[in-house]
């Protein structure tokens, strides 16, 4: 491992605990404690995306507790998609980060919605529980309202995530991406 | 004892910590989760983490709710009478109650080690252990970097509204404090990655070989049989779980 990612690494993790806290401050309905994670999945390629995804859901199990250690595969796929997004130029405009944004909000959201009904019966963080139950009050079954709430809250999030990662990658300087070939790829330059 | 759990070896918080949430996933429902809910309270107490305790009640106590509106409230299937002529359903309240014990069993676990964890008496124990030393540095950098960057998200916060940044109102004006916020964190975090870089490599980070560490914490006997004393719980009561 080069020492680069092994400086980025620390910070990245900070970013998906510090950026994710500063959300809930704002009382938003979505997350963004991932911006981390798909920084340095499209900065580094798809290895770091995933240290750095484990790393803070180690971090944030501590903080938080373990039992949302159960969540690290979300984070293993949206370090997955970052970096296919990356490689495709995913990042390039507005509109296609938003796209690649929607696309890893349903993957994640499908894949959120199995853990969460699997293990947790849809009762997991406070915001997206809050959304299924008042789908429950309305009549949907648990497998439904679980999954409605899981998909609609991941799709905005990341489409979020990604419209910000691409809005920051396109405002760095070529010096700075010329270090980073994957990442000046994903802005298409 | 009642400082133990901060004089001990950085392992056994550790090792005693993993075996709590172990338990609390393997045992049994309702009963089985609120005896070690129970018991992670009761050590956190004798040991010195009572904070750990506290916290644990404040993250766990939106989860009791939520899974009560959801399984006691919202629950299907046979339903008993409840305060103010209500009803509960009947199924949904066991699971309310045995999930909750074992969610907040695993969060005051984990918050009681958080509050006792030093991060550089670990890195010594790791060093020590002969731990790969890129592994113990990256916990405890990264513990370094949550803390540092936290208090650069308050600062900048304050400062962006100075200038006018709006952190209230609609949904909308909300979201479009995020980049304001957002990005200054990250473009930081990308400058002091560079920084860091030099500094790492003239530390020689990737270079093999066995570190010495300066002050290495004791291993006492008694953290060695505290270490022992809670593999062996868990592979009982994996074994009598298996078994029943």
């Amino acid at each position: 491992m080069s020492p680069r990612l092994f400086a980025l690494i620390p910070a990245a993790v900070a970013i998906n605990l510090v950026i994710g806290r500063v959300v809930a401050e704002l009382s938003l309905p979505v997350y963004l404690d991932t911006l981390g994670t798909m920084l340095v999945a499209v900065l580094t390629g798809l290895s770091g995306g995933l240290l750095v995804g484990t790393v803070s859901q180690l971090l944030s199990g501590m903080l938080s507790g373990y039992q949302w250690l159960a969540f690290t595969p979300i984070q293993w796929l949206i370090a997955l998609l970052a970096a296919l997004a990356a490689s495709r130029g995913g990042f390039s405009t507005h509109w296609r980060s938003a796209a690649w944004g929607a696309a890893c909000g349903l993957a994640g959201g499908a894949l959120s919605a199995v853990i969460s009904f699997v293990l947790f019966r849809g009762v997991t963080a406070g915001g997206v529980t809050a959304i299924g139950a008042g789908l429950r009050a309305l009549g949907f079954s648990l497998e439904s309202a679980v999954t409605l709430a899981s998909v609609s809250t991941d799709v905005i999030d990341k489409i979020m995530a990604f419209v910000v990662v691409g809005m920051l990658l396109r405002a760095l300087p070529r010096r700075v991406l010329g270090r980073f070939p994957l990442a000046a790829r994903a802005v298409g330059r | 004892m009642t400082d133990w759990a901060r004089r001990a070896h950085p392992f056994t918080p550790g090792a005693v910590m993993l075996a709590l949430v172990a338990a609390a996933v393997i045992a049994p429902a309702p009963n089985g989760s609120v005896i070690v809910y129970s018991v992670t309270i009761m050590l956190a107490i004798i040991t010195g983490a009572g904070r750990g305790v506290w916290l644990g009640i404040l993250v766990s106590a939106p989860l009791w709710l939520l899974l009560f509106v959801m399984h006691g409230i919202l629950g299907e299937g046979p339903r008993a009478p409840f305060i103010g002529g209500g009803t509960l359903a009947v199924e949904g309240m066991r699971w309310a109650i045995g999930q909750g014990a074992r969610l907040a069993a695993i969060v005051t676990a984990s918050l009681a080690f958080a509050t006792v964890f030093d991060p550089h008496r670990f890195l010594q124990a790791a060093i020590d252990r002969g731990w790969p030393w890129p592994l113990a540095f990256l916990v405890v950098a990264t513990l370094d970097a949550a803390e540092r960057f936290a208090g650069q998200a308050r600062r900048l916060r304050e400062a962006q509204r100075t200038r006018g940044l709006k952190v209230h109102g609609s949904l909308l004006t909300r979201a479009r404090a995020i980049p304001a916020l957002a990005f200054p964190l990250m473009l930081a975090a990308l400058t002091e990655a560079d920084e860091h870089t030099l500094a790492l490599e003239t530390r020689g980070l990737t270079r093999r070989g066995r570190r010495t560490a300066l002050d290495p914490p004791a291993d006492t006997p008694l953290d060695r049989l505290t270490r022992w004393i809670a593999l062996l719980a868990v592979m009982l009561l994996l074994t009598w779980r298996i078994s029943a």
